[in-house]
């Protein structure tokens, strides 16, 4: 009964606290700037490797893109290998870069312009904090994949690429399972970014940097967890994943928010 | 029951005690004038207090509860050296957003009415990075007095005030400690400070050296007679033989005699040493001159 009625106030407090999230992120134009960013990389990369043929100094020809799909993700070989090069590195998976820089941007602000003195002193428990930046940057994430997706259709039409998934060695279950996979997989770049951001606080540049190096440490991993031929499997095991490090780095987070001093 | 109790407060910052086993009590209903030197551990205490800050050691208690209790701290009202705005939103955005955070039902309603409470309401619009210092200082105290709290916590409310302002902030400060709230506030501007504490505590060192009533300061702050003769020096050696306390202010040109009549000074001194008066006045020891000997003791 207790549980139950302490899952009910913690959903209270966090409706209000989302909203307050929410408000703010769609106030200020960071968030603006970072949908525009999300739209525009897959528009560039498509049309300037479209533009400049593929050709390396040598005059042998380079991995270049070929098909719209390869700007989503990557297709997995038999064993989950898979070879490096430029599709397979200027993907989606640039955008939880981005997430990360846009998680510590945010929070940073919370601690620079000193909102933190307002928010913590009517508000003790650091866990609603947590939860509803979670929530509310998991929601501006799905929004940046969601433009990517659009800028890199648009980008494939304009450098007329091809759109057939089994060229890219796909189907169209798979690239929805590849998207699906990604959007799950933003919770554990989040709460990561979110934990480095709580230690930084106000030293944004501090908590930037150690998110994108823990981003550069987990990049091989995504084009395996999430390929362009994703299955159901992928996307269980990235939503496990995702809320596993959502659930426990947000708590770490609320541990640091609370044993550390906030101003 | 007390608005704020607090037993053997310590802060440590890494080598540093900012606060040192300072106790601290102040009664609901109190406006509490606290007050110390730069660096002698008011805004320390007050972050600690607020819950910004971690205590290395001690106990807060607020209305008889443990500072961190999420009831207690719907009751508090802030403003921490400068009010903490997003400087691109309006003054209206970011009162909307701590309204929400306090979980205000009539948002709008209860934000003009703490916006015309600092005669503020013709500048909602205004983007916060665009206000005045003396506007910010407002729209803080707005923002401490959203939600009707039961206690405020005010660091310096009344640095970049114009005269205006702080008889305003007067005003709210008299009329919310009328109605039982608690008020917490540092300020180094003690002529202010005086006309509206009913209690004091002066903290020096991290530690708290003195806490009073107004009536009991006002008991221990004596009259005295400030005169101005033409001989000063000659006229404070002949007071001296007859007066216990005699001073010379220098800055002043005076001479102070503590504990006497002022007929009685003037009497004496011209049939005495033939010195004739020519401006006499009875004063009483003000907050600012009493904190000043306080320092000076401790020094």
């Amino acid at each position: 009964m207790n549980a139950a009625r302490n899952l009910r106030e913690f959903f209270g407090r966090l409706r209000t606290m989302l909203k307050v999230d929410l408000l703010r992120m769609f106030a200020t134009p960071t968030v603006y700037i970072m949908f525009g960013i999300s739209f525009a990389i897959p528009v560039l990369i498509l049309v300037m490797t479209a533009s400049v043929g593929g050709m390396s100094e040598g005059g042998a020809s380079a991995a270049t893109f070929t098909n719209v799909w390869q700007a989503i993700g990557s297709a997995s070989a038999n064993g989950g290998t898979m070879s490096m090069d430029i599709t397979t590195m200027c993907n989606m998976d640039l955008l939880f870069f981005l997430i990360a820089i846009f998680v510590c941007l945010f929070v940073g602000e919370d601690f620079r312009s000193g909102y933190v003195k307002n928010l913590f002193a009517v508000r003790a428990k650091k866990t609603d904090y947590v939860a509803s930046k979670t929530v509310a940057l998991f929601a501006a994430a799905v929004g940046m994949i969601a433009l990517y997706f659009v800028g890199a259709m648009i980008g494939g039409k304009i450098a007329g690429l091809s759109f057939s998934a089994a060229e890219a060695g796909t189907s169209a279950g798979g690239i929805v399972a590849c998207v699906v996979c990604k959007i799950f997989l933003a919770p554990v770049f989040i709460s990561i970014a979110l934990t480095l951001a709580a230690v930084g606080k106000q030293r944004v540049w501090i908590s930037v940097a150690c998110s994108l190096a823990a981003g550069m440490l987990l990049f091989m991993t995504l084009a395996i967890a999430a390929p362009l031929n994703a299955g159901a499997l992928n996307a269980v095991m990235c939503a496990a994943g995702g809320a596993m490090f959502a659930v426990g780095l947000g708590a770490v987070s609320g541990v640091v928010l609370n044993k550390t001093n906030l101003v | 029951m007390n608005g704020i109790e607090i037993r053997n407060l310590t802060k440590n910052f890494r080598e540093k005690r900012a606060v040192d086993g300072l106790d601290m009590t102040v009664p609901q209903g109190a406006i509490y004038g606290f007050i110390g030197e730069n660096g002698s551990g008011k805004s320390t205490t007050e972050k600690c207090i607020c819950g910004l800050l971690v205590p290395s050691g001690g106990e807060i208690k607020l209305f008889g509860k443990s500072y961190k209790d999420p009831e207690v701290r719907k009751k508090i009202g802030v403003l921490i050296e400068a009010p903490g705005c997003f400087p691109n939103l309006s003054v209206w955005s970011n009162m909307k957003l701590q309204a929400a955070n306090l979980g205000i039902k009539n948002e709008d309603e209860e934000i003009r009415r703490v916006l015309r409470l600092v005669r503020m309401e013709g500048s909602a619009s205004n983007k916060f990075k665009n206000c005045s210092l003396g506007m910010r200082q407002r729209i803080g105290i707005a923002f401490a007095l959203l939600g009707r709290p039961e206690l405020l916590v005010l660091d310096e409310p009344i640095n970049g005030l114009d005269a205006d302002g702080m008889r305003i902030m007067r005003e709210i400060l008299t009329e919310l400690s009328h109605s039982g709230v608690t008020v917490l506030i540092s300020s180094h501007i003690l002529g202010e400070l005086e006309k509206i504490a009913t209690h004091y505590g002066i903290i020096r060192g991290g530690k708290m050296i003195k806490e009073m009533t107004a009536e009991e300061l006002s008991a221990d702050c004596p009259t005295y007679v400030a005169l101005k003769a033409g001989e000063t020096q000659r006229a404070e050696a002949a007071l001296r033989e007859k007066f216990a306390r005699v001073q010379s202010d220098g800055e002043r040109g005076e001479v102070r005699v503590y504990g006497a009549d002022a007929s009685a000074v003037t009497t004496y001194l011209y049939r005495s040493a033939g010195i004739a008066v020519s401006e006499v006045t009875t004063r009483k020891i003000s907050l600012e001159e009493y904190y000043a000997d306080c320092m000076k003791e401790g020094r």
